[in-house]
């Protein structure tokens, strides 16, 4: 055994498997007493409905014999004067001794919200959470149903506090971001609205097995592969529950994956004896948002001749007998007035559906879940549907053995026009086409409006995953699991656009892709107890992956025609290639890890964990990295003197703190990369890659965390609090500094970033009415208040590191050690000269204030322009007057449910949710009204114009307090540049608060459904994304990159509106 | 119970053994730092690659024409050559061109030129008409650096420990990539004078410039006690003169010794006698020979036994024929400027050369005609005759495809770097420095002399002094070869006009006014560094 191999290490899987399965199958022999039956209905004490699926339970350890059937009945051979324990998944547990002789119990079960039995998930383990120390929450299925989303990540906002996600995007299928607790990088890729943050997504954990989400990315955003993120491959309806990890505690266990946060999802299982179909089915409208105003037809006319007459020099008026569409208003070719927005977007109307099958007892149960959904987007040509089909069972022949295997396929197909998933630039540009030109046709539409709308994508991931478990309990209290999984990931992407779309020669794109995973886990735990005092809980597990990817793509330029797309001809000239691409990996990861707990009478709780990860990633010399955590609690409910206070129902301290390591670069950034480069003396050349210095001594990520938080439950279920503080470091954040010439490599990554994030996080939760009315009122209120700090750079930047943006927004990042750590590097904008004589003068030269260096006084700053603040006063404005301002990222995030339910006495019931989200303290740059604005800048260009009426605009002398400079103005803007985008004047507060669906349900009483042959019917109204407050003068301040940039090339968030069913056979 | 926990501690240690070789995984796609120095092979592949880029630096531009002959003034180039070939002038300070001899074969007069050493910032400047020549490459000294680090890259490996390799073979890489090394830091410091020094591997942080007597001083420490663990030459002959062999290391330790000499005054006997010592060691040796001078075709054609070190090419490595820019910059061979037909083909576009020698010079250096080099290194070599002057010395292996009459492909050479006769004519210099008319120093000239029939010393018309001889018969054997103007630096003669036309003043010199400007990347991410200030600012 201990020759083992490595390359046998699979072996070692099935040799674990087996031995923790096969090798202890006795039973054990139970004494016999004498037996009756007793029999009885189980009801709930809300609805006074019965009950199916109720387990009962006898015996220690509990053994499970039955459970209730479809019409809540029961019926169980026991000991006389035996103990019945009654459970139900949310219901409180009902324990009852019979009496001699007792042969009929019936039984009321009262829904039970406290938290604090609430069932947590520990390092693959269940725990009740009274006797965990870290800090997590669980939403339930329940409150991710009722609306359609592709992507359920997107329901999860606003309902954790600390769980920030931002809806920027509106594509199908596509993510938002995503951050917990905060900023955990400050690198950043792209420029100008196309800036991204590195996602620094959570690691999701489903059904046991670690999954990575952020995949749809690996391309840059900009490429988007046609990967969607495994989450967007969940159906809804099939998920049981999230629980998000936010702590040091709670994540340590899941090692560096789990340095941003841990969501662990957990499907649906068989629950009932009797096997039920449940159906939901969806059907719903995507609407258009609002869009931007233009000027049409003869009035974007006017408005250009306005300008030219008004502001222009002498060519400009000759200029106008020149340029045809200004001159010629009767030729039919400008004589438009054409929506070109209207071209692209339109309101769509799709539907889910969603069938789940589920049975079983308590020895043997399964499910399977088949869903369509499919949304098609409100830009044209794009959207995204999704099959899939998911089963799973569970098996326990006694109670030490148990099984459970899952297997889900899904089927994802992604549309995405010729834009590239988070971004429709062509949609954008070709928006702000000039009305005056015609609208699409065959042979009038621009290539590019054919290419939005004609190119043919057919993408999508296909992916299969399949998970195994068995579990033995060795001695009592020892438990022993092994699971494995495969997940194979199949990207694939076919893109045709016809000759008319791209200069009147089709081209042909295809990608395929395919990433695995093979994953296993073995697991002992053991827990004992002394004098029901002293309670031991020990954890051990080890995991393992083999993961593999890779990628191919080909391209074809000039295929012959539109009518073949394949088999192709081949022009050697054009032919653009293809070949394999550089996503390949191969990479394994091994890791070990402890978790050790010891209370004293659930009082006094004390954790500990340990793990090590280990990954082929990071070289051999250390290839370890070591997260330890520990975190205590005190129960103070449990404490004598607070025993008789009745209103306290628990209440608990903890304190936690712990360190996740991420390893980060690769054994390129370690060990450098070498290339061949051809031939000398006739023999290869291998040489090192001058790119990157190697760095043998890059050191992990380090997030360092300590948690104080603080559960109470009062009077009686009628109000739960959280409430979290936390502290968490970021220490090792990778930067890369430009290196001398001397030393022939570019640039050298190094450690030496490093920053903060501290916050606070409060929850209530308050079921005011008293449990026994006809009305159940929920509402729950959530908040996060996260500060970044940025708190060290390499040494040479002194403190400062300003990411200059080469791109045509020029707006620039700064990283300044000791406040937020991505600021804006922008012009401070004080409103509009209003007069020339107010523009401060330059005692030494005579000159005006004036943009650049240039001495030419057209350069002046004059009335009706831009006050920018001289920050070094020598009069003139440059680079050197860029100030640091504002915080690209939010501060206060949080959401707000609240949910009136009202039980009829038909037995029917109509509830109402309303759930709303807000985001405050951010401020995002307005590039979209930067574009709107500049689109005046020149009158003679084939650009639409819009409206600034509405704008605090300076219209002339007297025009104080205007807050923009005369836009109409543009051969004087082309010297100053007033609407330059780096500057405050776009800069603004992206707060907002949003209500983010609304749902009125009514399910009919079980009488009512039963008559036509069914267990239950429910049905449901929503709509989503109904309003937004906000004093962005913007469309939504939501829909910004994660940078906090709207620009206009976004794709915008649908409003939908939705009708439908739950029916249960 | 102990049953199981051993059961499962025998599983949990199977699986820890196992880890670190679970862990080691070998990347397909790419070589790492971790998989690579592992053979043999990689050895060979990655030495090879500093040798190339070596190559690929030295072959961007006319490197030996420019450091070595260019810029001393002697070389005019041709009216016919147009503007494009007229920058080797401004290198050498002065705007002189030969007239165009309309179809004249007679010897010509050129006008002469004010002399003006900034004007080699002109011929340095970006979107030139002689941009072919691509001069500015010279700003340039990353790539020197990159073949540093690869170096000591390697050496740090090697130190390592790097298991395929016997102790034998680890101790000739190491000794190679000194070698690299060293040569590296040598042509820098005749290149810019003061430059950045470091061995470290991986260096990252930013350095000041070293003094450039301490940086010779450094890599003859390096180097010195590691040649030995070279071989003395090769049998193989595609590695002759092509790889480090000893003498390579003791031809670079003799003109390390002899630049430093010219600086450090101070010790400059030790130098003297350093290089005369080392001298005697690689003539004692015999492993290499002067050719006789009607097989110096062998000796530019490569891997000749008459060579110590060279950047080798061959035509019968060029992947594509067609493309003479396969290789290297077509202007970068020396001869290129110096020849026309039947060397270079075709005819009607290669009537004549597109640069000459001044009548003086070549009468300075030849003043006896019975000197074969003469006739076997030149055609009409006195006549300042575009027409009619070639400089045939690197043009002796030329290529003519029969199929192809069109293909203009320069001669088939490669770049001579050292040889043998460098190493001997330094140690007659060393020997005649440190006694005068030193009787092995006149046999050491001697056998140069002797090589081309030349009148030996000192009975050749014009030997007064034999260290001025000396430094003629170098200015003679190695034209073309890259020493001159170093010579000319090294032993301050060219603080004269008597042997140089582009003089400098002392003032000058010690303003660096020897050194090539640096490009002012060179300031970027590095608060330590700084230019070569006589060259700051034009001055034009």
């Amino acid at each position: 055994m201990l020759m083992i191999k490595i390359n046998t290490m699979r072996k070692q899987v099935i040799l674990l498997s087996i031995f923790f399965s096969c090798i202890f199958l006795c039973k054990d022999l139970v004494a016999q007493t004498k037996k009756v039956t007793v029999s009885g209905t189980v009801v709930d004490g809300g609805s006074k409905e019965t009950m199916v699926g109720v387990s009962v339970a006898t015996g220690k350890p509990l053994k499970v014999l039955t459970q209730t059937d479809g019409k809540g009945h029961y019926s169980v051979s026991v000991d006389e004067g035996a103990t019945l324990v009654f459970t139900y998944v949310s219901y409180g547990t009902r324990t009852i001794t019979l009496k001699a002789g007792q042969t009929t119990l019936n039984v009321t079960l009262k829904e039970d919200n406290k938290t604090m039995e609430e069932v947590v998930i520990r390092g693959y383990q269940k725990r009740t959470r009274e006797v965990t120390t870290g800090s997590s929450f669980i939403v339930s299925g329940k409150e991710v149903q009722d609306v359609p989303v592709s992507n359920v990540e997107q329901l999860l906002q606003g309902k954790v506090a600390g769980l920030n996600i931002q809806l920027n995007t509106g594509a199908p299928g596509l993510r938002g971001t995503i951050n917990i607790r905060g900023l955990s990088t400050i690198s950043t890729t792209g420029s100008g609205n196309e800036t991204f943050l590195q996602p620094t997504s959570p690691l999701y954990v489903i059904d046991g097995v670690p999954m990575d989400a952020d995949k749809a990315s690996e391309y840059g955003f900009q490429q988007q592969g046609p990967g969607v993120s495994p989450i967007s491959l969940i159906p809804q309806e099939d998920i049981a529950s999230i629980e998000v990890l936010k702590d040091a505690t709670a994540t340590a266990l899941y090692g560096s994956r789990g340095a941003y946060g841990v969501i662990l999802i957990q499907t649906v299982r068989g629950n009932s004896e009797v096997p039920r179909i449940r159906y939901t089915g969806n059907f719903y409208m995507n609407a258009i948002p609002k869009l931007r105003n233009i000027l049409g037809g003869n009035n974007e006319r006017e408005l250009k001749l306005y300008q030219i007459n008004t502001y222009g020099r002498f060519r400009d008026q000759f200029m106008i007998s020149n340029t045809p569409f200004l001159a010629d208003s009767l030729n039919p070719y400008y004589n438009n007035s054409t929506d070109w927005q209207g071209v692209f977007y339109q309101n769509t109307y799709n539907q889910t559906h969603n069938v789940q099958l589920d049975g079983g007892d308590s020895k043997f149960s399964y499910k399977t879940n088949l869903s369509y959904f499919s949304d098609k987007g409100i830009i044209k040509n794009t959207g995204f549907d999704r099959y899939s089909l998911n089963m799973n069972m569970d098996y326990k022949p006694t109670n030490r053995i148990s099984f459970f295997g899952s297997i889900r396929g899904n089927v994802g197909k992604i549309k995405k026009a010729n834009g590239v998933g988070l971004l429709q630039t062509g949609v954008a540009s070709d928006g702000q086409k000039s009305s005056l030109l015609p609208g699409p046709s065959f042979f009038q539409a621009t290539s590019s409006v054919l290419s939005a709308l004609q190119t043919n994508t057919d993408a999508g991931p296909k992916n299969l995953n399949t998970y195994i478990e068995g579990r033995y309990e060795l001695i009592p209290g020892l438990n022993l699991t092994s699971a494995a999984s495969y997940d194979y990931n199949v990207d694939t992407e076919d893109t045709f656009t016809p000759a008319a779309a791209n200069n009147q020669f089709a081209k042909i794109y295809s990608l395929y892709g395919y990433t695995s995973q093979l994953y296993n886990r073995n697991n002992a735990s053991y827990t004992r107890s002394f004098n029901d005092k002293h309670n031991f809980f020990l954890n051990l597990f080890s995991e393992m992956y083999v993961k593999k990817g890779q990628s191919s793509i080909t391209r074809l330029e000039r295929s012959p025609n539109d009518q073949f797309q394949g088999p192709l001809g081949y022009d050697g000239y054009y032919s653009r290639g293809g070949g394999i691409l550089t996503t390949f990996y191969d990479q394994n990861q091994i890791s070990f890890a402890a978790a050790f707990t010891y209370d004293f009478e659930k009082k006094y709780i004390f954790d500990l964990t340990y793990r090590i990860d280990g990954t082929s990633n990071s070289g051999n010399k250390d290839p370890y990295s070591k997260n330890p955590s520990i975190g205590l609690k005190w129960n103070f409910n449990k404490e004598n003197w607070l025993k008789d206070i009745k209103w306290l129902n628990y209440g608990d301290i903890r304190i936690t703190g712990g360190k996740n390591i991420f390893p980060v670069g690769s054994l390129v950034d370690i060990y450098g990369r070498y290339t061949p480069r051809g031939f000398y003396n006739n023999n290869p050349r291998v040489g090192i890659d001058y790119g990157s210095v190697p760095n043998p001594l890059l050191k992990p990520k380090n997030v360092t965390q300590f948690n104080i938080g603080m559960d109470l439950g009062l009077f009686n279920g009628k109000l739960d609090v959280i409430f979290d503080t936390y502290y968490k470091k970021v220490d090792n954040e990778l930067f890369t500094s430009m290196l001398s010439n001397t030393l022939a490599f570019n640039n050298f990554t190094s450690n030496d970033a490093a920053l903060s994030n501290y916050g606070y996080e409060l929850s209530f939760t308050s079921r005011p009415l008293s449990k026994e009315s006809k009305f159940n009122w929920t509402v729950s209120v959530n908040g996060a208040w996260n500060n970044d700090i940025l708190t060290k750079l390499p040494a040479e930047y002194n403190g400062q590191f300003i990411q200059f943006d080469g791109g045509k927004y020029a707006q620039h990042l700064a990283k300044r050690v000791g406040r937020n750590s991505l600021a804006n590097f922008l012009f401070v904008n004080q409103g509009v000269y209003d007069n020339t004589s107010d523009v401060p003068i330059d005692p030494v030269t005579g000159f005006r204030l004036r943009n650049n260096g240039s001495n030419d006084f057209l350069n002046s700053f004059q009335g009706g322009d831009t006050r920018f603040f001289d920050a070094n006063g020598d009069y003139v404005i440059d680079t050197r007057d860029l100030q640091v301002v504002g915080n690209t990222q939010p501060v206060l995030t949080g959401g707000m449910s609240n949910t009136l339910s009202y039980t009829m006495p038909s037995g029917s019931t109509l509830s109402l949710n309303i759930y709303a989200t807000y985001t405050a303290k951010r401020s995002i740059l307005n590039n979209a009204l930067a574009d709107r604005l500049r689109l005046l800048s020149n009158p003679f260009g084939l650009d639409a114009v819009v409206p600034v009426n509405d704008l605090n605009m300076w219209t002339g002398l007297g025009s104080t307090n205007a807050r923009f400079a005369n836009a109409y103005d543009y051969a004087h803007n082309a010297y100053v540049n007033n609407y330059r985008y780096e500057q405050t004047l776009w800069m603004e507060t992206g707060s907002y608060f949003k209500i983010n669906q609304i749902t009125l349900s009514y399910a009919f009483a079980k009488k009512m459904a039963r008559r036509i042959g069914l267990n239950n019917i429910r049905t449901f109204l929503s709509a989503s994304n109904i309003i937004t407050f906000s004093p962005y003068s913007g469309p939504n301040p939501e829909g910004v990159t994660a940078i906090g940039r709207d620009g206009s090339n976004g794709y915008p968030v649908p409003r939908v509106y939705n009708l439908g069913f739950n029916v249960e056979f | 119970m102990k049953k199981y926990i051993i059961c499962l501690f025998i599983i949990v240690s199977a699986s820890q053994y196992g880890c670190k070789k679970f862990l080691d995984i070998t990347p397909i796609d790419k070589l790492t730092g971790n998989n690579f120095y592992k053979t043999k092979e990689d050895m060979e592949a990655n030495i090879t690659d500093m040798y190339g880029e070596l190559f690929d630096k030295y072959t961007r531009t006319s490197f030996a024409g420019a450091t070595g002959e260019f810029r001393s003034g002697e070389v005019i180039p041709a009216a016919e050559g147009g503007a494009g070939r007229s920058a080797s002038a401004l290198i050498g300070g002065h705007t002189r061109q030969t007239p165009n001899p309309q179809g004249s074969t007679d010897k010509q007069n050129v006008p002469l030129t004010t002399v003006n050493d900034r004007y080699l910032l002109a011929a340095l400047a970006t979107g030139t008409p002689w941009d072919g020549y691509n001069f500015r490459d010279l700003m340039r000294w990353d790539e020197y650096y990159r073949v540093v680090q690869s170096a000591n890259l390697m050496i740090s490996k090697i130190d390592d420990g790097i298991a395929a390799l016997s102790a034998e073979e680890a101790k000739r890489y190491k000794a190679e990539a000194k070698f690299i090394r060293c040569f590296t830091y040598f042509q820098l410091v005749r290149l810019y004078g003061d430059v950045v020094y470091y061995t470290n591997a991986f260096q990252k942080d930013p350095l000041p410039r070293e003094n450039m007597v301490t940086v010779i001083k450094n890599c003859i420490a390096d180097l010195k006690d590691f040649r030995n663990d070279l071989p003395l030459t090769f049998t193989d002959p595609s590695m002759r003169g092509v790889r480090a062999s000893r003498g390579a290391a003791i031809g670079l330790l003799m003109n390390m010794n002899m630049w430093n000499a010219g600086f450090d005054i101070a010790n400059r006997t030790s130098y003297y006698q350093e290089t005369a010592a080392l001298g005697k060691e690689i003539m004692d040796s015999k492993a290499f020979r002067l050719l006789p001078i009607n097989e110096w075709a062998k000796v530019v054609k490569g891997r000749s036994e008459e060579s110590l070190f060279e950047l080798f090419r061959t035509l019968n490595y060029n992947q594509d024929l067609n493309d003479p820019f396969a290789q290297a910059n077509a202007y970068s061979p020396f001869g290129d400027a110096f020849i026309h037909f039947p060397y270079k083909q075709p005819e009607y576009t290669h009537r004549y050369s597109y640069s000459v020698f001044s009548t003086e010079y070549m009468r300075k250096l030849y003043p006896d005609e019975s000197d074969l080099r003469l006739t076997v290194w030149f055609v009409a070599p006195f006549d300042q005759n575009a027409s009619t002057f070639q400089l045939r010395k690197f043009a002796l292996n030329t290529f003519a495809d029969a199929n192809n009459p069109n293909l203009d492909l320069n001669p088939d050479n490669t770049y001579l770097i050292m040889r043998y006769s460098d190493a001997v004519l330094l140690r007659a210099e060393a020997l005649a420095n440190l006694t005068p008319d030193d009787p092995t120093a006149i046999e050491c000239l001697n056998l140069i002399r002797g090589r081309a029939v030349a009148p030996p010393y000192p009975t050749g018309s014009g030997d007064g002094n034999l260290k001025d001889a000396i430094f003629l018969e170098r200015s003679k054997e190695l034209m073309g070869e890259g020493s001159r103007y170093f010579d000319l630096v090294r032993t301050k003669r060219v603080l004269s006009k008597e042997w140089t036309d582009n003089p400098l003043t002392s003032d000058k010199f010690n303003r660096g006014g020897w050194t090539w400007p640096i490009s002012a990347d060179a300031l970027f991410n590095n608060p330590k560094m700084s230019l070569n200030t006589y060259w700051i600012g034009t001055g034009l």
